[in-house]
């Protein structure tokens, strides 16, 4: 039984995208007890940030805002499951599992909209 | 909304007790948080869901990782029920916006009640022993788990499919709405319709929480319902809550399980039903 295998290999996705997001959103929550949750470690100007808007991730990481790193935890939390789901489809393709590849698969498809098409 | 940094930490904690009970009960957290965030903490009740989506990703991910270790969740029970749940958490996430406050907490008060009345009813209810393991199974969704207390390997599996697959449906829609993992909706399915051991379809709910609310979190996300700010601390508590509930678990008799959580959420339940009544207490 394969199935096993890919129980470990899910629990090990699992864990690094619970962990790798749970360091970002506490140095994020930590670093806001510092300079707030609208400030910078490097004290650059700001412009006024949105703590509900993700756009220019990357560039707020740069520049050490505490909520930067929130919102960075927050997308790699989010992105868990997504991972999970497409790890699973490839689990059940290499056990030659054709239905449940396919429904794995169906899974993910309606997960991946979910993100794309709908504003 | 304005938090203090010591309202924060108040949140933190909060959270991490939500989380604990969420992972106890074999639901979410989010179905403690989103009330105590509106009732208690004056949330607006979107954006409320909007965090509570995220640690529920957070919590079913945490505890996920100890019960696939266990070996109660079934994967293929999990995936295939996932296509209903995520169709409904896209719907119910899709709709949320257009639904007033009072029918929303309106909901997940009987949401409350539903996870509530079911604990009691199965308090005495000995999980493995009913399964009906001579029943077709043409999709395979059977399995085993050994049972730490009764020393034995137990073998699954599930009946009247199709009711299990529509109740999962429902579960998402519910999920979407109110940002919660539908938990309760979710092990009523498998271990009520589907009558799959109870320790089997709490481990499975936990393990397609996270799933369900990948569905719904982006659709949040898109409409700014998910504010970093409220849910860094909630997602951080009951991250931690949830681990430590899924270390506990494996310890505890189902009616251990069931007493501490009946009486809580009970409580919660009830002042969120007269709330979304309109009474305030």
């Amino acid at each position: 039984m394969t199935d096993a295998r890919l129980e470990r290999l899910m629990s090990l996705v699992l864990a690094i995208g619970v962990i790798v997001s749970a360091v970002l959103i506490t140095l994020g929550f930590a670093a806001s007890f510092v300079v707030g949750w609208a400030g910078s470690l490097t004290g650059a100007a700001l412009r006024a940030a949105d703590a509900t808007d993700f756009s220019g991730l990357l560039s707020r990481l740069a520049d050490l805002q505490p909520l930067a790193f929130a919102q960075a935890g927050l997308v790699v939390l989010i992105a868990t499951p997504v991972v999970r789901v497409a790890v699973t489809a490839l689990g059940f393709w290499r056990e030659r599992d054709a239905l449940y590849a396919v429904i794995t698969l169906a899974v993910l498809a309606l997960l991946v909209a979910s993100f794309v098409f709908v504003r | 909304m304005t938090l203090s940094a010591s309202g924060d930490l108040v949140l933190l904690v909060v959270s991490a007790a939500a989380g604990l009970l969420g992972a106890l009960g074999g639901v979410g957290g989010g179905l403690i948080i989103v009330p105590v965030l509106t009732l208690v903490f004056g949330v607006d009740i979107h954006v409320a869901a909007g965090a509570s989506i995220v640690s529920v990703i957070a919590t079913s991910s945490g505890a996920a990782v100890a019960f696939l270790r266990d070996g109660w969740a079934n994967i293929r029970i999990a995936m295939f029920l996932q296509i209903a749940t995520v169709i409904g958490a896209i719907v119910g996430a899709l709709v949320a916006p257009d639904v007033p406050a009072q029918i929303l907490l309106l909901t997940l008060g009987i949401v409350l009640l539903i996870s509530v009345a079911m604990q009691v009813a199965r308090l005495n209810d000995e999980p493995g022993a009913e399964a009906p393991a001579a029943s077709p199974d043409p999709l395979r969704l059977g399995g085993e788990y050994f049972s730490l207390r009764l020393q034995r390997q137990i073998d699954y599996r599930p009946t009247r499919v199709s009711a299990g697959f529509a109740m999962m449906a429902v579960a998402g829609v519910i999920s979407g709405l109110l940002g919660i993992g539908s938990g309760a909706l979710k092990v009523l399915a498998m271990d009520g319709l589907m009558r799959l051991p109870m320790k089997v379809s709490s481990a499975t709910s936990n393990f397609m929480i996270g799933v369900t609310a990948a569905a719904s979190v982006g659709i949040y996300v898109a409409r700014g319902y998910v504010d970093a700010r409220l849910v860094a601390p909630v997602t951080l508590g009951i991250l931690v809550g949830a681990v430590v509930g899924a270390r506990l678990l494996p310890r505890l008799t189902n009616r251990h399980v069931r007493l501490v959580f009946v009486p809580v959420l009970l409580a919660i339940a009830l002042e969120t039903l007269l709330r979304g009544l309109g009474v305030n207490v």
